[in-house]
């Protein structure tokens, strides 16, 4: 019997031994994940679900504050949207938007009443997003929460609207906080309103369509002066701008044809707003239902018909994200009030790629306005480049 | 010059070959030993896989991905925590959770898990509702319109959908309303949708899973204003800085807890149970092993003259010594592999005896029919070819090693077999004294505990040859007297052959041992546990409510039954207990809170800190008792000290002042004072209730009056005494199916070893018995002998097993289950397993001498004595 056997037999044993740890290491069950798919009942007519049952925007109702900055639960579709410009003592610009949307799962009458406080029907969804122009960086957030058990909801008095920490609230006679964070991006403005609201189209009836009740309630808070900070990772910025507020609510505002809007804000220098939106139909006309508003110094409100101003595309931005082509400058005429304004985005990529992609960005303002040379900002909003936006709102 | 030795090797392991071709039935028993080792320890193998992995996924198919749980008291907690929590904004994403089991008379008489959950805040922990990681799937939330407005809405698996046909029922409407029994009471649901697995591990968790919005969850657990967790998933950046701004945020009675100190604690504690699981499963390969030994010593010594003239005409050492290891390597390859097929469906079984077992014992697995996970079956089958080659290095190093004058002379293995009695027995009485040194050991080690057990057991085995000597000489005066020369024959041809017979007598030793131990430890627990039942269930009749668990009880009872039983005109003595899980800092803990102080620590105590007749007084003002498991598991020797529970006034210590024997779980249980746990937890809920009858009522006319009087109120579990003990009984003998079930397989393999040895000696000895024949033995008479012989060795089997099975029932009763699962149970021996053990070995061996009595009675003492 010689050793280098009993040490072969050893070292097949050994070896032997080796495999089975090898293979019962390998086999070990990788983290798994759970993945399932839905099969709904009422799955695929989400985006088309009937109207009915809601309220309809039918004609001019006077707004009454503070009742109308609350929630308005009988119509489908409610936004309250806070966009503005922002710079640092030394001259940074940051722009940055803050959205909640509400959306109603069922009209008011249908809900049962049910024991839970969670129960609800309805849900809100909210999009932060800050341009940090200088490095040309876009961050874009969004999040959806039910309108129950306080974690997400509006009200009027005090108003407040707020999805989980992302909040706007009153504070004092006009002054808002608004404050919002995901991801080490923080945003903490107090807003100080100096005009009071301004209602938009027929004394805040804004008429979309031809058919009746393709309409919204909608006004602005559109100068809203701002001060706070913005905190871009361990960075943090103090800030001051001008910021402005949309509060639009309706059920089913776009006709079947109409496939999107481009919305503008803009903020000049001579204490004046304009906020011009055009609508888009599939056949790429604008729509006659299309107008806007110019605000003046004191809060005065001049109403602008599609007629009265034009919007002329200068430059496009394809996006990296899918494909879409958006107009990337405009120059905005409206001659009968001897306005001539040139917008170009701070910059390209302010795209929101979320639940549904549009481009909502701080623009720069430049122009004539009655002879007299006018700067400023402004917010542009585009939707329906990347698929329509017809029943989404 | 040096002639390679794979030149040579080739036409020799021809040999080999040839050989296990020519002898079938030496050969196909050795496979079978080696596969029904293999077999055993596979099937264990996969129930304990699919057992831990059933586990993994209901934790997964609840938990998901969260890092950290929000936990508060037996109520759960006030569901305004987390709106607080989430407008606060941390660094962590919440998920508020409601879980429930259920039962959906409509689906099946399975078990489900209802799960309720935000559809808004639910994608980063599950996948459920769509994937928000990817992005991809996601729901509109318009198509959760159903889901989250219809009242009772709730979703199922695409899979139980269609078992219970209503793949179709969305489509018409009302088609999938149903009726869902959550505690005892009837609550009406609807399908709205299903979920639709995308793989085969998602089937299986989903197939027991229920999922509803939150808020119809609240309505149906009738929990509206709690909810019963918080998921928390922290990123790993900053962690600890997001785990110390929740903990500050959190009131004294709520905890922020990482997940794995949950599913922790549940998974340590079925560790035990498959240990000694997988234990008994080797046991069967150890008997295993001793058939492979036998089988491959005997056909080496068939062929010891083969091997004395291969090694004369130049054939080396090596090259024998590789001729046997491969001939054993090819026995143990197609042992392994017809193992791991006939494991597989032994598995099959297997692996619902260990899910009902941990189902009773320990915690709710809802997930079954995991699928074979590949690793076992290629751990037992190299396990088995790894033991065959072992086994077969003494036969092959004996081939090897003999001189080739030496191996040529056929009494040269006896006589060396003979003198290895003693080295043996000293040997098997040194490790003998070493395994039961290493028992004695304070060490908690479970795997040193059955390592130490194997010990005392091959000990025991080792000594086999020493007693079969002596055994045999004593008897062969009187069976001389009785059988005449046959009589003294038989047990001389027992001892001259010993080197096999031995074998066959250790091995069938060793299973009628194990036959015995185990049946004394069964036995020994069914004993404890009845007169425990005896001293714990005073009252006379018991009410619960359906808990549709069988670990816990703690479906809270309607106060207005309680108050109903309180006055009803029967109620002599009247209390409740409050059976619920509460944290510690050392993990979940189960509390009993029980309203009679006096009747709960009428026990027996292990150790007491104060005289027990001032236990119930002491438990009034807030001490407790704990049970034996309890006091095992957090190493509590001796009561005085103090234990801390999460209440909701934050962390409380309760003085211990006694630990008691209690066989109800093994996960222990602290004994409170009903008013004590009413301080501390804000919870009035009573989970069980039982009365003691006035004298003129009689038990079951009680009962049925009861459920008589009860029937409209909440659907309830009324049950005399007797039918409670029954049935925890009955809960205790399944739990032991599967420990009979290897105790069976154990004796299986150790009668078809001897079945082999016996048929090895027999054939061996043709020429012998055919001689025997020749000179006038008569066809009766060989028959006779053969059966002697084989009743012989049964009997030495028998006898040696007796003492082996009582030692090896003192190991499992005093050490191994103490160890495993923290009871102590008394000893008691009964008679039964001891004449059960004699009557298997001796029947063991008489049937296995019935084949080559069979072949040689048949042969001709012409064709048997051909050679000489």
């Amino acid at each position: 019997m010689n050793k280098t056997l009993a040490y072969r037999i050893l070292l097949a044993i050994i070896i032997l031994g080796l495999v089975a740890a090898v293979i019962s290491w390998v086999g070990k069950p990788e983290e798994t994940s759970l993945q399932s798919s839905l099969v709904l009942a009422g799955q695929g007519d989400g985006s088309s679900r009937d109207v009915q049952g809601y309220t309809r925007a039918g004609g001019p109702i006077p707004f009454v504050f503070p009742d109308d900055f609350g929630p308005h639960p009988d119509y489908q579709t409610e936004w309250w949207y806070y966009t503005g410009n922002l710079t640092t003592p030394e001259g940074r610009h940051f722009g940055y938007q803050l959205t909640f949307f509400r959306r109603a799962l069922l009209p008011p009458t249908e809900q049962l009443s049910r024991a839970s406080d969670w129960a609800t029907g309805q849900a809100y969804m909210a999009h932060f997003a800050i341009s940090d122009s200088q490095s040309n960086q876009h961050y874009a957030f969004e999040r959806l929460a039910r309108g129950s058990a306080g974690i997400a909801g509006a009200q009027s008095d005090p108003y407040r609207v707020w999805l989980e920490d992302w909040e706007v609230n009153l504070i004092g006679a006009s002054v808002y906080h608004l404050k919002a964070k995901q991801d080490g991006i923080t945003i903490d403005l107090t807003l100080t309103d100096v005009k009071d609201p301004i209602p938009h189209g027929d004394q805040g009836y804004s008429q979309k369509g031809p058919e009746p009740g393709n309409a919204s309630y909608y006004y602005s808070q559109s100068r809203l002066v701002s001060d706070g900070s913005v905190s871009v990772g361990a960075q943090t910025y103090p800030v001051s701008g001008l910021s402005w507020k949309d509060h639009e609510y309706s059920t089913s505002a776009l006709s079947a044809d109409q496939i999107g809007w481009d919305w503008f804000s803009i903020q000049l220098d001579n204490n004046t707003e304009i906020m011009v939106f055009q609508i888009r139909r599939e056949d790429r006309s604008i729509d006659p239902y299309s107008s806007g508003s110019i605000i003046g110094a004191d809060g005065g409100v001049v109403h602008l018909e599609a007629s009265d101003f034009e919007i002329i595309v200068l430059d496009t931005w394809k996006s990296p994200n899918n494909q879409a082509i958006y107009p990337a400058g405009w120059r905005i005429n409206i001659p009968t009030r001897a306005i001539q304004l040139v917008i170009d985005p701070h910059m390209a990529n302010q795209e929101m790629n979320l639940s549904y992609a549009y481009w909502e960005g701080a623009v720069d303002v430049t122009g004539v306005v009655s002879g007299q040379d006018v700067n400023g900002n402004g917010y542009v909003e585009m939707t329906g480049y990347s698929g329509s936006m017809s029943g989404e709102f | 010059m040096k002639q390679k030795p794979h030149f040579a090797t080739r036409p020799i392991l021809t040999i080999g070959w040839r050989y296990l071709l020519r002898h079938p039935w030496q050969s196909a028993l050795m496979i079978l030993g080696i596969t029904l080792g293999v077999a055993v320890v596979v099937a264990i193998d996969l129930a304990n896989a699919s057992a831990s992995k059933a586990f993994d996924l209901s934790t997964e198919a609840v938990a998901g991905r969260a890092t950290h749980q929000i936990v508060g008291g037996p109520n759960g907690l006030d569901e305004r925590l987390y709106a607080d929590l989430v407008r606060i904004g941390l660094n962590a994403n919440l998920a508020p959770v409601i879980s429930e089991y259920v039962y959906v008379p409509d689906l099946g008489s399975n078990l489900f898990q209802l799960l309720g959950l935000d559809p808004f805040g639910d994608a980063p922990f599950r996948n459920y509702l769509g994937d928000s990681r990817s992005g991809q799937n996601r729901q509109p939330i318009g198509n959760l319109v159903d889901f989250l407005t219809t009242p009772g809405a709730i979703l199922i698996s695409s899979g139980v959908a269609e078992r219970n046909g209503l793949q179709d029922c969305l489509l018409e409407s009302d088609a999938c309303t149903m009726s869902m029994e959550v505690s005892g009471e009837a609550k009406p649901v609807s399908v709205v949708g299903f979920l639709q697995p995308t793989d085969d591990l998602s089937r299986r968790a989903l197939d027991s899973l229920i999922l509803a919005d939150i808020a119809t969850a609240q309505e149906l657990t009738g929990r509206s204003g709690t909810i019963d967790r918080i998921d928390v998933l922290i990123p790993q950046d900053g962690r600890e800085e997001t785990e110390a701004q929740i903990k500050a945020l959190l009131p004294t009675s709520v905890r922020l807890i990482p997940v794995e100190a949950r599913s922790g604690t549940i998974t340590e504690m079925t560790t035990a149970f498959r240990v000694n699981l997988t234990a008994l499963s080797l046991l069967a390969l150890v008997v295993g092993l001793f058939l492979i030994y036998n089988t491959m010593t005997f056909s080496v010594v068939q062929r010891r003259s083969l091997f004395g003239t291969l090694r004369c005409l130049g054939v080396t050492r090596r090259e024998v010594f590789i001729l046997v290891i491969s001939e054993a390597l090819a026995a143990g390859m197609i042992g392994a592999v017809l193992g791991i097929i006939l494991g597989t469906i032994l598995g099959q079984g297997a692996v619902r005896l260990v899910t009902q077992t941990i189902n009773d014992l320990f915690f709710v697995v809802t997930v079954r029919g995991i699928q074979i996970p590949i690793t076992s079956l290629i751990k037992g089958g190299l396990l088995g070819i790894l033991a065959t080659i072992l086994s077969a290095i003494p036969p092959a190093w004996e081939a090897a090693s003999v001189q080739p004058r030496v191996a040529l002379s056929r009494s040269g293995l006896e006589r060396k077999a003979q003198r290895a009695v003693y080295l043996a027995a000293g040997g098997g009485g040194l490790l003998l004294i070493t395994g039961i040194g290493a028992l004695l050991l304070p060490s908690q080690n479970l795997a040193l505990s059955f390592i130490a057990t194997f010990a005392v057991i091959i000990g025991f085995a080792m000594e086999a040859p020493l007693v079969t000597i002596l055994l045999m000489k004593a008897s062969t005066p009187s069976l001389g007297k009785v059988l005449g020369s046959l009589g003294r024959m038989a047990p001389r041809d027992v001892v001259n052959s010993l080197s096999r017979t031995s074998v066959a007598v250790a091995a069938l030793m060793v299973a009628v041992s194990v036959t015995i131990g185990v049946s004394l430890m069964v036995s020994s627990f069914r004993y404890t546990v009845v007169a425990w039942l005896e001293q714990t269930l005073q009252g006379d009749i018991y009410i619960s409510a359906p808990s549709l668990t069988s670990t816990q009880t703690s479906a809270p009872l309607d106060p207005r039954v309680i108050e109903h039983l309180e006055n009803w005109s029967g109620t002599d003595q009247f209390f409740t207990l409050r059976s619920v899980n509460v944290d510690s800092p050392q993990g979940i803990t189960h509390i009993a809170a029980a309203s009679n102080t006096v009747m709960s620590s009428e026990r027996d105590f292990l150790a007491t800190s104060v005289p027990i007749a001032n236990i119930p007084a002491q438990l009034d003002s807030g001490s407790v008792i704990i049970s034996e498991p309890y006091a095992n598991r957090m190493g509590i020797s001796n009561p005085g000290g103090t234990i801390y529970l999460y209440t909701d006034s934050g962390v409380q210590e309760f003085p211990v002042i006694g630990i008691y024997y209690d066989y109800s779980s093994t996960q222990g249980t602290v004994l409170i004072s009903l008013d004590t746990y009413r301080n501390f937890w804000q919870d009035e809920t009573v989970t069980a209730a039982a009365i003691k009858l006035t004298p003129d009522k009689e038990i079951d006319a009680a009962v049925q009056e009861l459920r008589e009087s009860l029937a409209g109120e909440q659907r309830l579990i009324i049950r005399a005494n007797q039918a409670l003990r029954n049935e925890v009984l009955e809960v205790f003998d399944r739990t032991f199916a599967i420990t009979s079930a290897l105790q069976l397989l154990a004796t299986i393999v150790a009668f078809i070893g001897v079945l082999s040895a016996l048929l090895s000696v027999e054939l061996e000895r043709q020429r012998e018995l055919g001689i025997l024949r020749a000179v006038g033995l008569t066809r009766r008479q060989l028959w006779g002998l053969i059966m002697l012989e084989t009743g012989l060795m049964g009997t030495v089997s028998g006898v040696l097993a007796m003492p082996t099975g009582y030692v090896l029932a003192l190991i499992l009763v005093y050490i191994i289950n103490r160890r495993s699962f923290g009871w102590t149970l008394q000893m008691q021996v009964v008679g039964d397993p001891f004449i059960l053990a004699v009557v298997i070995a001796v029947g063991a061996a008489l049937i296995a001498g019935i084949i080559p009595a069979l072949r040689m009675s048949r042969m001709m003492a012409a064709d048997a004595i051909r050679f000489e």
